[in-house]
């Protein structure tokens, strides 16, 4: 089954999307539906004194305020700007604003830490990992590069903000919302609410954008169900951007300080890697993961890491599409390049002799991967030969300064137990009941493929239900592992049908597709269940996956093998040379991902992916004033993000051999991977054009006057 | 709920009689571009709003005269694509066409364009609306609160023009352009119609930063015309933080007549680096009767900025814009004909 191509279709809900038939949890409305906004706190740290709530229910339309004495989360104490203090209810969203306008709360302020420097910051260690002898290896060396990279503080800002619609009917609370991990909201209100899980449901069928921003509970949809329930109407919420800016996560500023050791013939012999991040104590985006997927990408057998966190008052950070390896990527793909000059060998070259195959973390092989392809392909494609290494060597004839850089990005491939729910019936309907989020990643499509390709089925009546607790069990889409676990289950269930059906039909099946057999045997429909597990997964992850999403998961280091997804990305940049305004006319990216299952959708995420990696390194960071500790470019304005203007010409390319070890269906993710690479690929074209080698994201102007 | 009422006035003197009879919390709406954007940000709290856009007459375009006439409520789009515009002055229509993004253009006016308020983010995002959540003290905001820029993040502050009250930078492109072309700007308000020219429409921020234009709040712009020049070799040139949708880190509109090799004269202004549209006399005159090279041109974008005053953070901005000034004057020079 694995060694199949798929072949290309359009993506299934395109057309729903582009008629605005699509609906997000901002898009329901509900008879009696009241609106909501929250108060944010507008000191940094400190405690709210008073707050006099009669100024907001004085104004016409306002029902309720919710504050500290109806809901504990609500709590006077505030560590950050924009913590939320209340809530009001009001009939109209106009009045629910003015409400919130309105209040006038009495502070008591405390002295805060707003970033990483400054009074009263301290380092505090997290865990790190040694493998070999990298002291030994760094003594030995001919050749050592040293550098501190540094990644700033960026929001996911999806375009699709926080919308929560909020629904009860008696005990049964029915939440709308955009989210990527609708389960394990359906337990954190279960038991907010002290309810028996299946009084609950979390309708998610479309996500206007996750980026790890969605993936964890919000307190304002409790905060909404509370108010829905108090109110006994539907009540919506949907948060402005400024506010999200400040109570989402948000991608940590992260420093790394790296060093790279090569011996007399030229190899890599060992990586000292040490970072320190900003954070929250007991913060769920550990320090203590950069070096995990980095440590994996080539064969360097001596590598050290450690790290620190340093705690900060701002709300929490937490993972943002790249994750760890984002910022890790960028310093040791940058070092390389450094060392790629320092030893005069070719970039590409030098990558391609230390194809990894063993996972020194895990101790244990690689599964089959096909990095150095990429790099080939992309080689190949961009016609990397024409570069000539010196810096500031290449130029166009108005001296505008050219730069051709590469840099390489992994991600790990993790998978997680999953169930699916195949009926095909004699109406000429198709139904899937399924497991996942539809970010706009095309999972739905990649569903849909993996059944129309291997069942004789009419593809305009497929149904295909994911994104909705009330159907099945949804697994957390999150680290991109949604369509390489749901693939492989569906791939199956569409196997045991056809088994079925043969049994069904015997020797002399009638003519016809599956609707037309099944009518002419008198069949309404055949239904199959089927679940996969994770390799070295046992029954009780399916268990987990039907009641938690994200214990189900599994991966990238499994029993006996690692696997990761890879990607190669070649840029070139110009630099005009008066203004030095930064271009990138052409980029290419070529990515293993295993077997490729929707090739349209692939491609999508990877262009997108591009754009992204071009946006962290030349445009986005958010800002903040140390005085205030609050973000001021808090709008998609001010928050620089690359344009279609920004961007050139874009070629794309997909390996596509399966990972025969990962799963059945050799599928490996690709939602993180995509914008891995980027950065560290124009900070290194930047190098060529101009011999100046610049280690802090984003690269503007300034930079390079 | 907090009440706003809506006339929507037939003529110019409707208009400014239902502004008077309204008071001081009143405001003219034409594009609604920036009173809108600046109303959810409760930078704008408006109790009377009076439209503009039902007035005859009063978005014409007039390119037949001895001046080019724009009717203050003609649209950025409209302007920039008129041929006459696009083809003899592509200064006037590169400023607009570099601002904001297609759909902007088709709703903002010519005239309400030149009343945009800064991009300052302590001015726009601190106060205190549900759509944001800092709180900043900002003098253009509420006078005498102070200035949160000065000593803060000031990357897109001005490094001309600024005062010890305020550093916010005059964010338009099409006031720069009309600043080098000497833009006349029609008004008429209670006291009846007059002109000024664009030169004496803003104010520096001084001490009295909230007073950004020299027209009394009931007056409207009715019109702006400039004066016809061989306009052709000219050019807006915009360099900002992306290629599209995004405000001058430094902008350059120069307009300029050659003799031969000879620049016979040179109209200089600069946006994004000063408090109003920054006329650059000393560049100008560096460059009058002398033969353009780009090195002469990169001198002249030196000169414009001797006695800039930099931030923090903004320093840099001396630097480049005195380079989009040496390119705008080599692309403008290479236009001639």
């Amino acid at each position: 089954m694995p060694a199949e191509v798929f072949s290309a279709i359009p993506r299934v809900d395109a057309r729903d999307k582009v008629l605005g038939n699509a609906q997000y949890g901002a898009d329901v409305i509900l008879p009696g539906m009241l609106y909501a906004m929250l108060v944010p706190a507008r000191i940094a740290k400190g405690t709210m004194r008073e707050l006099d709530i009669t100024p907001a229910t004085q104004i016409a339309g306002v029902i309720r305020v919710l504050t500290s004495k109806d809901v504990s989360s609500l709590a006077p104490k505030i560590s950050f700007l924009g913590q939320p203090i209340a809530l009001v209810v009001a009939e109209t969203i106009e009045a629910a604003i003015e409400g919130a306008e309105a209040l006038n709360p009495v502070y008591e302020k405390v002295s805060f830490i707003p970033l990483m420097e400054g009074p009263g910051a301290t380092r505090v260690p997290a865990e790190g990992f040694d493998a070999g002898d990298v002291d030994t290896a760094f003594r030995d060396a001919a050749t050592i590069i040293e550098g501190e990279f540094e990644t700033p503080t960026q929001h996911h800002n999806p375009i699709e903000l926080f919308g929560t619609v909020a629904e009860w009917s008696g005990e049964r609370l029915t939440v709308y919302e955009g989210c990527q991990n609708t389960e394990a909201v359906k337990s954190a209100l279960a038991q907010a609410f002290n309810l028996s899980p299946e009084l609950v449901a979390i309708k998610s069928a479309y996500v206007g954008g996750g980026f790890g921003q969605k993936s964890p509970p919000k307190l304002q949809t409790a905060l909404v169900a509370y108010a829905a329930r108090l109110m006994q109407r539907p009540v919506k919420l949907v948060t402005p951007r400024g506010q999200l800016f400040h109570i989402t996560s948000y991608r940590p500023r992260s420093v790394h300080h790296i060093r790279l050791a090569a011996n007399a013939s030229g190899r890599m012999t060992a990586i000292s890697h040490d970072v320190v991040q900003e954070n929250i104590p007991n913060g769920a985006f550990r320090s203590s993961g950069y070096h995990q997927d980095i440590a994996r990408l080539y064969s360097i057998e001596n590598f050290r890491a450690t790290a620190g966190d340093i705690h900060i008052d701002r709300q929490t950070p937490r993972h943002t599409r790249g994750t760890h390896p984002f910022p890790a990527c960028f310093a040791l793909e940058s070092a390389i390049d450094e060392l790629a000059y320092a030893l005069g060998k070719d970039p590409v070259q030098i990558r391609l002799d230390h194809e990894a195959k063993t996972d020194i973390i895990a101790r244990q092989p690689l599964s089959p991967h096909f990095l150095n392809e990429c790099l080939t392909e992309g080689a190949r494609r961009f016609d990397w030969s024409r570069r000539t290494p010196e810096p500031g060597s290449m130029r166009l004839r108005d001296g505008t300064m050219v730069g051709l850089g590469v840099a390489c990005g992994l991600f790990g491939a993790s998978g997680s137990a999953a169930e699916t729910t195949l009926r095909v019936r004699a109406d000429g309907t198709t139904r899937v009941i399924s497991s996942g989020h539809e970010m706009g990643q095309g999972i739905r499509t990649a569903i849909a493929n993996t059944i129309v390709q291997r069942l004789n089925i009419n593809p305009d009546r497929l149904e295909i239900l994911i994104g909705d607790t009330t159907v099945g069990p949804q697994m957390a889409t999150v680290g991109e592992r949604g369509t390489a676990s749901i693939v492989p289950v569906t791939a199956k269930a569409a196997q045991a049908l056809r088994a079925r059906f043969e049994e069904l039909a015997g020797a002399n099946p009638p003519a016809g597709d599956l609707h037309e057999q099944l009518a002419r045997l008198k069949r309404p429909y055949i239904e199959v269940t089927v679940s996969e597990l994770a390799p070295g997964q046992d029954a009780s992850a399916i268990q987990g996956f039907r009641t938690a999403g994200r214990a189900a998961g599994a991966g990238a280091d499994y029993p006996g093998f690692t696997s990761m997804s890879y990607i190669a990305q070649f840029v070139e940049i110009h630099i005009e040379p008066r203004t030095r305004r930064i271009r990138m006319p052409l980029a290419v990216s070529i990515a293993d991902i295993g077997r490729v299952v929707s090739p349209v959708t692939a491609k999508g995420q990877m262009y997108g992916g591009m754009v992204w990696g071009f946006s962290t390194a030349l445009r986005e960071e958010t800002e903040i004033d140390p005085r205030f500790a609050g973000y001021l470019n808090d709008d998609l304005a001010d928050y620089v993000m690359a344009v279609n203007a920004d961007i050139g010409e874009i070629d794309v390319g997909l390996i596509d051999k399966p990972d025969p070890m990962v799963n059945s269906a050799g599928v490996k993710g690709m939602g993180e991977l995509v914008m891995l690479g980027t950065a560290p690929a124009i900070a290194n074209a930047i190098y060529h054009a101009t011999g100046k080698r610049i280690r802090k994201l984003p690269i503007r102007i300034e930079d390079v006057l | 709920m907090r009440p706003i009422s809506y006339t929507r006035a037939g003529t110019l003197e409707a208009a400014v009689k239902a502004f008077t009879a309204a008071g001081a919390d009143a405001r003219y709406l034409a594009g609604g571009t920036t009173l809108y954007d600046l109303m959810k940000l409760g930078v704008e709290r408006p109790a009377h709003l009076i439209d503009l856009t039902g007035i005859a007459g009063l978005n014409i375009i007039e390119t037949d005269g001895d001046v080019l006439r724009f009717g203050a409520l003609a649209l950025m789009g409209d302007v920039a694509y008129t041929p006459a515009v696009h083809e003899g002055y592509p200064v006037l229509s590169e400023s607009l066409l570099k601002a904001a993004s297609q759909q902007l253009r088709n709703m903002a006016t010519v005239g309400g364009n030149l009343l945009q308020r800064t991009r300052c983010m302590y001015f726009r995002n601190g106060a205190g609306s549900t759509s944001t959540v800092g709180v900043y003290p900002c003098n253009r905001r509420q006078p005498g609160s102070g200035c949160a820029a000065i000593g803060g993040l000031d990357r897109g502050h001005a490094v001309l023009g600024a005062s010890d009250a305020c550093t916010a930078v005059s964010p338009g492109d099409w006031p720069v352009a009309l600043m080098a072309m000497d833009a006349t700007i029609e008004l008429f308000g209670p006291g009846g119609a007059r002109s000024i020219p664009i030169a004496e429409f803003y104010r520096l921020p001084s001490d009295t930063p909230h007073l950004q234009f020299n027209v009394d709040p009931a007056e409207l712009i009715t019109a702006i015309t400039v004066p016809k020049t061989p306009g052709r070799a000219s050019t807006y040139h915009k360099i900002r933080d992306r290629e599209s949708f995004a405000f001058a880190l430094a902008s350059a509109a120069v307009a300029v007549e050659m003799d031969g090799a000879t620049v016979r004269t040179a109209r200089i202004a600069l946006g994004g680096v000063a408090t109003v549209p920054w006329r650059a006399q000393p560049a100008e005159d560096m460059v009058r009767g002398k033969t353009l090279t780009p090195e002469l041109a990169l001198e002249a974008g030196r000169a414009a900025f001797r006695g800039a005053r930099p931030g923090q953070h903004n320093a840099f901005k001396m630097d480049l814009g005195a380079r989009v000034i040496a390119d705008a004057l080599m692309i403008a020079a290479e236009r001639r004909s």
